[in-house]
């Protein structure tokens, strides 16, 4: 079964070309990633030449269409830092719970229950959660917290339950990934078994669960639809828990089909706002993910 | 690894720009199309716009474009010549009669009052709905309800719905919008909250009367006025208004008055009711 030296190069070539072709399909998502961001701070421009950027980010009153138009986001940064870190504060102690739960403790049928629920969870489609909580979550908040229970609280609330996927698959992940020597070291020392984990295995997987975490920021900061439903989306800055919000999305979203001319592009600009805070984000869980392999090499 | 990521990239984007350049080019080079700009009341711009999709629809040589530029700067840019007919959403002024716009009534506008169940009042007047959406009312006992404090649902802030609010009900009292109230962007979204939200107030296009009470709120009298096309069309009912296309001087022989006959027609009337305002001719 020689091979012959030409058979070896037309095959040699055919897998180049095969591996030229992937890359090729793999920089459709490179170019769309580049098209729009061009296609977002080109729109933006002609805002920017207009208004003042400290006047954009400064200014609590959004009035564009008023006579004269006044363009201040400040408001919708806060209710969209507000809404995140609200959720953050709720969806994390239990999704580190579930996530320690599913790599140490769970076995079998349950644990197996347990994780389809939990992909479930994370393919719910957004409008879902925001009529949930319209029908659910507006009304506890009214009752138990007053107000007209379209809150800061609410979106929170619904926002939490959206990010818990997200920190608990890559938690888990990260908290499976720690080796089994080191469980054993630790167990050998005599320590019990939440010393090992809450000493031990947690540190071990910072880097991964922190990463969960920003993520799940991303996702926050990112989601429209649900927030949309249960926010208020007064116009307002949010000076409570209880009190209406608008975030920056839910302002794109609301003004986007009536808004023209600077209106239109100050939209643009807020996007490109958020989108440099997920470049942010993801610059983050770059440097983040970065260290521990230095440690470990 | 690097230079090939490059290299891809630009490949990749010259295609995506060059394929961007040939749509543009396309456009310009389709024969000679004679372009008509038309513009004015931002009320007025959904209507005129899917006319105007349906009114060149077989016309291939004719070209309009709809600007929303608000019902003042049209109407001034109608007198100027700029645009040849233009939308408003208000009546016209002495002045502009004078100096030769002629309006055309194409449609009629009209807004109800919703309130979610919990609220046992069954009819507001003009001034309480301004003192109301104003934020200046703020329990419902101060409008003959019980001891509660009300929830005020508007529409988002570019809406012509919005603007046709603060218009009719706010303007006449120089009253404005409290900040404080709930926004929603369509009237789906607004029929659900006013049903779901207890001691709330909002307002709807008048074609939406159905959704509300479906959802379970109820629609109010307005000055003892109950909100139906027939009081709009007689009159009656208070928070109504006329849509106007403009012409400057008579029409004759064009296509601004072809479009214009459009707008009336069978056809152009029931583009008016499918953008939720209410037809002019039956």
């Amino acid at each position: 079964m020689g091979k012959s030296p030409g058979n070896l190069k037309a095959r040699k070539r055919a897998d180049a070309a095969v591996s030229n072709i992937l890359l090729l399909t793999a920089f459709i998502s490179v170019v769309a990633v580049l098209l729009i961001s061009f296609f977002i701070i080109a729109k933006a421009l002609p805002f920017f030449t207009e208004v003042p950027l400290r006047e954009f980010i400064g200014s609590t009153v959004w009035k564009p269409s008023q006579d004269p138009p006044s363009f201040g986001i400040n408001s919708f940064v806060a209710a969209s830092f507000f809404v995140t870190i609200l959720a953050l504060a709720f969806s994390t102690p239990i999704a580190l719970a579930c996530a320690i739960y599913l790599s140490e403790f769970a076995k079998g049928k349950s644990a197996e229950i347990l994780r389809r629920s939990i992909e479930l969870l994370a393919g719910i489609p957004s409008i879902i959660f925001g009529l949930v909580g319209i029908a659910l979550v507006v009304p506890f908040v009214r009752s138990v917290f007053g107000g007209n229970g379209y809150s800061i609280l609410s979106a929170s609330i619904i926002l939490a339950i959206m990010i818990l996927p997200t920190i608990i698959n890559i938690s888990e992940v990260s908290i499976r990934a720690v080796s089994v020597e080191l469980r054993e070291n630790s167990t050998a020392l005599g320590a019990t078994r939440w010393q090992t984990i809450s000493r031990v295995v947690l540190p071990a997987a910072k880097s991964g669960i922190i990463t969960s975490i920003v993520l799940g920021i991303g996702r926050a900061v990112g989601e429209t639809t649900a927030v949309l439903l249960v926010g208020g989306n007064a116009a307002v800055f949010p000076t409570s828990v209880t009190s209406m919000g608008r975030t920056l999305t839910m302002n794109i979203i609301t003004d986007m089909s009536y808004a023209e001319g600077t209106h239109m592009s100050s939209l643009f600009a807020t996007a490109v706002l958020l989108f440099f805070f997920i470049l942010l984000l993801n610059a983050l869980i770059f440097a983040i993910t970065r260290k521990p392999q230095k440690r470990d090499g | 690894m690097l230079k090939k990521i490059i290299i891809v990239t630009v490949i990749g984007l010259l295609c995506a720009l060059s394929a961007l350049n040939a749509g543009g080019t396309k456009e310009q080079t389709t024969q000679a199309q004679t372009v008509y700009t038309f513009g004015g009341s931002t009320t007025v711009a959904p209507i005129a716009n899917a006319a105007i999709a349906a009114f060149t629809a077989s016309k291939s040589d004719v070209k309009i474009s709809y600007e929303g530029l608000g019902s003042s700067t049209g109407l001034k840019q109608l007198s100027q010549g700029t645009i040849t007919l233009a939308g408003s959403s208000r009546e016209l002024k002495d002045s502009e009669l004078q100096s030769l716009l002629k309006p055309i009534v194409i449609a009629l506008d009209g807004l109800s009052v919703a309130v979610n169940s919990s609220v046992a009042i069954a009819n507001l007047s003009r001034e309480q709905l301004a003192g109301i959406f104003s934020g200046e009312i703020t329990n419902w006992k101060e409008v003959g309800g019980k001891d509660a404090s009300i929830e005020v649902i508007v529409r988002d802030e570019t809406s012509g719905t919005y603007a046709s609010f603060k218009e009719i009900v706010l303007d006449p009292y120089k009253k404005s919008y409290k900040t404080q109230s709930i926004v929603a962007r369509e009237n789906g979204e607004l029929a659900a909250k006013i049903a779901s939200t207890p001691n709330a107030i909002g307002y709807i296009g008048m074609a939406f009367n159905h959704i509300v009470s479906e959802a379970g709120g109820h629609v109010l009298t307005i000055d003892g006025v109950e909100p139906t096309s027939q009081n709009v069309i007689d009159g009656s009912y208070p928070i109504s208004r006329s849509l106007y296309i403009v012409s400057k001087g008579e029409l004759s022989e064009s296509v601004e008055l072809d479009f214009v006959n459009f707008l009336l027609s069978a056809k152009g009337q029931s583009i008016v009711a499918e953008n939720e305002f209410i037809p002019v001719t039956r």
